[in-house]
């Protein structure tokens, strides 16, 4: 039964990042990383429940409400703080066109299906799907982040890159020890706390966010 | 005389009794998603029956023809009626009623394509711009669109492992809900995306709008009038319809929970054998026994009868959300919204693959 709900969150999350994909604005990219989080939420808060209930530890509930301060409410907010203070200016954010872009991601899946499928240690339908979806996730990730030129987006990339990490850590052992969560948390503000000073500064410099204008000489 | 049993007679029956049910509560769905719409414009809006009024008026009228139109042009109403009527029974409304037509799918998609094909005839067949551009726009999405509901179609029959659509429905019907399941939660997204773009719904076309930047469904209407405007509307109204009973009956199947009630005649019926139940224990027993066994499960018919209406009644006001919280997208969008369905179809596709059952 609980296979079954993992199955179609972790369904629904590869679906999220399919979604983020398809968007054009970085308003809509904010919004659906924020789906993405609250679904991984949901799943750290079911995984969290079955522990407690099962063997009375409060870990994996800690870190559910962890992502949900930090990844539902806190890192949203941030970026639309960050995008608020750069220049608005409405430019095609990416090189090739969506359906396409779609259409590559699916390749993508198909090439973590076949890779995941050779593994062998992992046995089970489920776990296979749920690590299939969720290394999916990070695959998607790393191709958002090359295939947007404006460097909030590159962060949002970061960002799903992380989720599709915690997710393939989380499915695949059932709650990671809770330090090397909280180490990998802290990691992850730190470098969006950076790159959201980076974007500020990039965009003074250069009055723009668009990364290929990193390539022009200034004085 | 020997072809005709008792089996096939029943089956007939029960065929052409769902037939006239879809044909009659086809202009309601439309009707309830127009009374939310204007519900949420804090309007009072027209009433939910308007529909029939409206059909019945055309009906009466007089239908004016372009001096420059074709035979095309005069038959196309007829045949787009007949495509959708046609469609419309092969696709049974409850699994517990026994089916003599067993139809297949594919031929239900493309016999309402063969309607759109002739709509798009009919709409070059004058001359008009109006009626090129919608026609153009309209083979457009439909070219878009149709991969993406072969896969979600294909990959359903693929595990129920038929193509007919009561085998679908009855298999469905085993898996308790499917919306818990990965692959056809996918299937389901994927097939609300081609409802809406089928039906000419809001993301993809504006079905109240008669501004020339955005119409193309009534762009390919806009020459027709009285009767024939009536049959191609009414037309639209079945194949919208059917769609929505393809959704809720595919995925929302709640056939098997009438079992689990308990109502009498209605367990013998969905076991394992499934629909046979009815209509062996109809043919085989005498005329006491054969009235005795209808007359028990007819309580089941009539509460899947209902609840079939409940579900319509719940994916209409689900479009009419959608359509109220999305705005049209830009024509060229619409090959983002296509290929996300397309995705979303050949992910559940992928999903059933990967889960090996």
């Amino acid at each position: 039964m609980m296979d079954s709900y993992f199955d179609i969150l972790s369904a629904l999350i590869l679906l999220s990042s399919f979604l983020l994909m398809s968007h054009k604005r970085i308003k809509s990219y904010i919004k659906t990383f924020r789906i993405q989080s609250s679904l991984i939420a949901l799943t750290a808060g079911i995984m969290g429940m079955d522990s407690l209930i099962r063997e009375g530890s409060f870990d994996i509930l800690i870190v559910c409400v962890i992502i949900v301060l930090l990844k539902v409410i806190y890192i949203p907010r941030l970026l639309h703080r960050t995008y608020g203070t750069v220049e608005y200016k409405v430019e095609k954010d990416f090189y090739l066109n969506i359906p396409l872009l779609i259409l590559i991601c699916c390749g993508l899946v198909v090439f973590a299906y076949f890779s995941v499928s050779n593994i062998g240690s992992l046995d089970g339908a489920h776990l296979n799907l749920q690590v299939v979806n969720s290394l999916s996730v990070i695959l998607i990730g790393f191709f958002f982040m090359i295939s947007r030129k404006k460097a909030i987006g590159q962060m949002i990339g970061f960002l799903v890159i992380e989720n599709g990490i915690f997710v393939t850590a989380f499915f695949s052992t059932h709650g990671m020890p809770f330090v090397v969560d909280i180490g990998i948390f802290i990691d992850m503000i730190t470098a969006i706390l950076i790159m959201g000073v980076m974007v500020t500064r990039i965009n003074e410099k250069f009055e723009s966010i668009n990364l290929d204008k990193l390539k022009n000489l200034k004085g | 005389m020997s072809v005709f049993t008792p089996d096939l007679i029943s089956g007939l029956i029960s065929n052409f009794i769902q037939f006239i049910l879809l044909l009659l509560l086809a202009p309601l769905s439309g009707g309830i998603i127009k009374k939310v719409k204007a519900l949420s414009q804090k309007r009072k809006g027209a009433p939910v029956l308007q529909m029939y009024f409206d059909l019945w008026k055309l009906i009466r009228k007089e239908s004016v023809v372009s001096d420059t139109a074709s035979w095309i042009f005069k038959v196309t109403p007829y045949i787009v009626f007949s495509a959708s009527a046609t469609a419309a029974l092969l696709v049974p409304v409850t699994t517990l009623l026994p089916s003599a037509v067993s139809g297949d799918i594919l031929l239900l998609i493309y016999l309402l394509a063969l309607g759109r094909f002739f709509m798009c005839l009919s709409a070059l067949d004058t001359g008009s711009t109006f009626g090129g551009m919608g026609a153009s726009r309209e083979s457009m999405i439909s070219a878009l669109i149709e991969p993406s509901m072969l896969v979600s179609v294909f990959t359903v029959g693929l595990i129920s492992g038929s193509t007919a659509i009561d085998e679908m429905m009855a298999a469905m019907r085993t898996i308790g809900n499917p919306l818990l399941h990965p692959v056809y939660i996918l299937c389901f997204f994927a097939m609300i995306i081609i409802i809406l773009a089928e039906t000419s719904r809001i993301p993809v076309d504006d079905p109240s709008t008669h501004l020339e930047l955005t119409m193309v469904h009534e762009a390919m209407l806009l020459e027709y009038s009285g009767r024939q405007l009536a049959l191609m509307e009414y037309g639209a109204a079945i194949k919208q319809l059917i769609f929505l009973t393809l959704l809720v009956n595919l995925f929302l199947p709640t056939d098997q929970l009438i079992a689990l009630a308990g109502i009498s005649g209605a367990s013998a019926a969905v076991d394992a054998v499934g629909v046979a139940g009815i209509t062996a224990g109809a043919g085989a027993a005498g005329a006491v026994t054969g009235t005795a066994a209808s007359a028990v499960s007819a309580a089941a018919v009539i509460v899947a009868l209902v609840l079939y209406i409940l579900k319509i009644i719940l994916a209409s006001l689900v479009i009419a959300v959608t359509e109220i919280s999305t705005v049209k997208f830009r024509f060229f969008s619409i090959p983002n919204l296509a290929a996300l369905s397309f995705i979303l179809a050949f992910l559940g596709f992928l999903q059933y693959f990967v889960l090996g059952r």
